[in-house]
């Protein structure tokens, strides 16, 4: 066989690398990567509640003009009205509403937050709601209206939550 | 002559190849999804089997706060059940005495212990409230009260990203 043609014969031979010791790498990172691994996103919302505080002197900040909304969740409807120490009852009493739910449908959210989106356009600077469910509400209910008055879909409403029980 | 023929026809017993390659492939795809949903989290959150965690447009991240954990059949502070639950209804608490609640007892220890070592900084001053989305609010308002309290009125509600 002449020179040339060993060269050839050499040069079509395939090459095997060798695997193994990738795969073994491979194999001990892999449980350990699935035990470290994260499947759910677990997310937070800040919330609060009411406690005794001394009342601030805000006088500086009055042209300001601040509402607090307090959303009420009934069994069979959604209870919303404003309160505020700079602005008049007498126009505080507009926002005050009733969106009233169906025996068996959901909550009307939608409705909800287009009311809420209106109270923030009149008093931007406003940002907390008080949430007062009702002791049938589901907690998950309690969240979902708390998604709908924190953000408009992510344009902030309400971002400080506070949740109350009903007093009386 | 027959039998030198059939030895003639006898190979040599050459070991399989195993075929790795797409085994290699699929390796490499588990990993990337792996690292991908890698936690990154300063602490795992083992969640019970029984909680099912409401769904929510939230994105923030968890802090390291005291886990209150609240199931349809137990109260859980930390890795510490405190209390059993029957009907909706936490099993020896008396809604007009709450401070004399264990939870009470045992958040007002957690509250003194922060105090004490609060040279670090990084003092669990909340709580991070992981409850069952099925419990009604009478539940929740008096585990919260309670909370609240002990001094922690703010909390961080454990919900799970929705998926958009």
């Amino acid at each position: 066989m002449s020179k040339l043609g060993r060269h050839r014969k050499r040069a079509i031979e395939d090459v095997d690398i060798d695997l193994v010791p990738i795969m073994n790498m491979f194999l001990v990172l892999i449980p350990f990567l699935l035990m470290s691994a994260c499947f759910f996103q677990l997310k937070a919302i800040n919330t609060s509640v009411p406690v005794l505080s001394e009342a601030a002197n805000d006088v500086s900040k009055k042209e300001k003009l601040k509402v607090t909304v307090i959303v009420q969740i009934e069994k069979d409807r959604i209870s919303l009205s404003a309160i505020s120490d700079s602005v008049r009852p007498e126009e505080l009493d507009k926002w005050g509403g009733q969106m009233i739910k169906g025996e068996k449908e959901a909550y009307p959210l939608d409705e909800v937050s287009i009311c809420l989106q209106k109270i923030k356009e009149s008093y931007p600077a406003s940002d907390t709601v008080i949430v007062i469910p009702g002791e049938d509400v589901i907690y998950d209910t309690i969240i979902q209206t708390m998604d709908v008055a924190r953000f408009c879909k992510s344009t902030p409403l309400f971002p400080n939550v506070v949740l109350s029980g009903k007093v009386g | 002559m027959a039998l030198g023929k059939t030895r003639k026809h006898t190979r040599q017993f050459v070991p399989p190849k195993i075929q790795i390659t797409s085994m290699m492939d699929m390796f490499t795809i588990i990993i990337i999804f792996l690292l991908f949903s890698f936690s990154d989290k300063p602490e795992i959150i083992q969640m019970r089997k029984d909680i099912k965690l409401p769904e929510s447009t939230a994105n923030m991240d968890y802090k390291e706060n005291i886990k209150l954990i609240l199931s349809q059949t137990s109260v859980q502070l930390e890795d510490e059940v405190i209390a059993k639950l029957k009907d909706g209804k936490v099993i020896g608490l008396n809604p007009n005495k709450l401070k004399q609640s264990t939870l009470y007892k045992r958040l007002i220890v957690y509250r003194y212990n922060a105090n004490k070592s609060k040279t670090d900084g990084e003092n669990k001053n909340n709580v991070l409230f992981l409850c069952d989305k099925r419990l009604p609010f009478k539940t929740i308002n008096s585990i919260i009260k309670i909370a609240a309290l002990a001094g922690y009125p703010n909390f961080q509600f454990g919900v799970l990203k929705k998926e958009s």
